[in-house]
């Protein structure tokens, strides 16, 4: 007789006891999908804030005195290579997104209408990418030679269709292309230019030096700045690293305060439903009693009985795990929604989940029913039978 | 040919020790039928179970055709069940989730008995029954499936315990008869009763009393 039948009959048999079993897997699963969804939520929630803050690291000339940094005359740089450097280390990963910039304050830029204004100005070399790491979205601000991006209050003295004209430190007057006008609210980029690197650098004679590489610090456990830090002075001693501290922090903190929950209740809830369907197969078991007894008695061997639990407790956990899936993440999405209202939005289904849940489910079923099964495969079936 | 040698075989008791069997000597021949009779306690079953390789007795041998059954792998002594031995109970112990096809098929060592399954339906007059739960059988039902799941891998030796226990006269002598048959074709039957008068059926009695055979 087919083992696969023999479970099934079995199971449908004892429906009550099997729904129980399998509710308790549901319910392992589903704890521990919805948890594991929200708290994924919660972290993308916190990169995608930490992105919106922009790059929130800056890498200076060592030494540079940052209440200086926009002074006219300021003049502190390093070379433009550093940035290749760090982006090219096969063992430097705490930083990405490394956008090397020059950032000058020029003074007297006249306006179309002849007044003059302090502006800055932010050349920007595009992203550099880093081909040891996870290829990610860009967040450098890549502009194309001959053009510039325009601050919200510099875009009000040129009129539409207009070039954007300034004189450089060759003393000739430069034209670009205005490909964008910036919205208001973008800092001091309201009163600045973003143009390209390369065109800043021969308009300003600084050819191959920059004077900040702007990057984000990863989410690391030892603390962004300290790690990133760290390891650039492996690299490059004469840089000096400082941080943005933003809300990202809080961002952050809430997202390991989430994942430390995590890490605590979803082993909890596996172990202790581990312990309950242990004890519910254990009864199952102990009701089955007979026919184990039955089917010793006519030569079936040891192997089958521990086939007929485990085999049990493989199906109920592979089941459980797609129905904890389901539920779990229905869960997250429904609860998810009221409790946390910044990361309602990510919550979704993690696929992945339901693969690892469909492969490891079956297998902490079975473990729990692996004392149950000794127990089964030691009972004397000429005692049970003359017992009944 | 089976031979007995010297068994003995003790249960823990709240008196102590319980003699299930004492120093127990017999040959049973191929093809026999034998009767086991005595009262409840004197150590029938135990002379069953022991026979078909369930029960380890403490002292004694046990020789199925000069081989030590008890030193074998449980693996043999399993095999030894499925193929060379139909158990025949009191209580049927039919699975209750399984259909009387199904109950059957838990008693054939995977070879294809479809046909004979058939066949031994329709002798016992069960043919339309064979997708019934055993619990919509008559108690004489139930003891002939138990019975087709005993023969169908037709096995050397039937061993049954009190078959005929709970049933009416009718159903009883279909049983017996079917023995008889069985018999007939050169198998051995070991039969544990009560009743005197089902000994008269066998070629050998053997009376057991406090686990002491006596032979008749």
């Amino acid at each position: 007789m087919n083992l696969f039948r023999l479970i099934i009959k079995e199971a449908g048999y004892r429906s009550v006891s099997t729904l129980i079993i399998l509710l308790t897997v549901v319910i392992a699963t589903l704890v521990a999908i919805s948890i594991f969804t929200m708290s994924k939520a919660s972290e993308d929630e916190t990169r995608k804030i930490m992105r919106e803050q922009g790059l929130n690291l800056f890498l200076f000339p060592k030494g540079t005195e940052t209440i200086d940094f926009f002074s006219y005359d300021y003049s502190a740089t390093f070379d433009e290579e550093y940035v290749d450097i760090l982006a090219n280390s096969e063992t430097f990963d705490a930083v990405r997104h490394l956008v090397g910039m020059l950032q000058l304050i020029v003074p007297g830029w006249e306006d179309p209408q002849g007044r003059k204004h302090n502006i800055l100005l932010v050349g920007y070399k595009d992203e550099a990418i880093q081909p040891y790491l996870n290829r990610q979205e860009l967040m450098g601000t890549d502009v194309e030679r001959g053009t510039v991006r325009l601050g919200f209050d510099i875009s009000r003295f040129i009129p539409e269709e207009s070039l954007f004209r300034i004189r450089g430190e060759d003393g000739n007057i430069h034209e670009f292309l205005i490909t964008e006008r910036m919205e208001e609210g973008r800092g001091m980029l309201d009163q600045g230019v973003a143009m390209n690197l390369q065109d800043m650098q021969g308009m300003m004679n600084m050819s191959g030096k920059i004077n900040k590489i702007e990057a984000l610090g990863c989410v690391c456990h030892d603390g962004r700045v300290i790690n990133a830090r760290r390891q650039i002075n492996q690299f490059l001693p004469d840089v000096e690293v400082k941080e943005l501290a933003s809300i990202a922090n809080a961002r952050e903190n809430q997202r390991l305060m989430m994942n430390k929950y995590g890490s605590f209740i979803i082993p909890f809830v596996i172990f202790a439903s581990l312990l309950i369907s242990g004890f519910l197969f254990y009864e199952n078991v102990k009701s089955r009693k007979y026919e184990i007894g039955v089917l010793l008695a006519l030569g079936s061997g040891r192997g089958k009985v521990i086939g007929l639990i485990l085999g049990k407790a493989f199906m109920l956990g592979f089941t459980g795990a797609i129905l904890g899936f389901f539920a779990g993440t229905g869960i997250a999405d429904y609860f998810g929604r009221e409790v946390f209202e910044f990361t309602a939005q990510n919550i979704r289904p993690r696929w992945n989940l339901l693969f690892t849940g469909m492969a490891l489910s079956p297998f902490i079923f079975m473990l729990a029913s692996w004392i149950p099964a000794l127990i089964a495969v030691r009972w004397d079936p000429a005692k049970i039978l003359s017992d009944t | 040919m089976i031979k007995l040698q010297n068994i003995s075989k003790t249960y823990p008791s709240s008196s102590g020790v319980f003699y299930a069997l004492r120093e127990l000597s017999l040959e049973i021949g191929h093809g026999q039928y034998i009767a086991v009779t005595g009262p409840s306690g004197a150590g029938k079953s135990t002379l069953l179970n022991i026979l078909g390789g369930m029960t380890r007795p403490d002292h004694g041998d046990v020789l199925v055709n000069g081989k030590q059954l008890y030193h074998l792998s449980e693996k043999e002594r399993n095999e030894y069940r499925r193929v060379k031995i139909g158990f025949v109970f009191q209580q049927f112990h039919l699975i209750p989730y399984l259909t009387v096809y199904e109950n059957i098929l838990t008693g054939t060592s995977g070879r294809n008995h479809k046909s004979n399954i058939h066949t031994l339906l329709e002798r016992f007059q069960l043919e339309n029954k064979s997708k019934h739960h055993p619990s919509q059988l008559s108690v004489g039902e139930k003891q002939r499936v138990a019975l087709i799941r005993a023969t169908v891998s037709r096995p050397d030796m039937i061993l049954a315990d009190e078959p005929t226990g709970n049933l009416d006269q009718e159903n009883s002598k279909i049983i017996l008869d079917f023995f008889r048959e069985y018999h007939g074709e050169g198998k051995t039957v070991i039969l544990v009763t009560h009743e005197p008068s089902l000994s008269e059926l066998a070629d050998r009695v053997v009376h057991l009393r406090n686990g002491i055979a006596t032979f008749v």
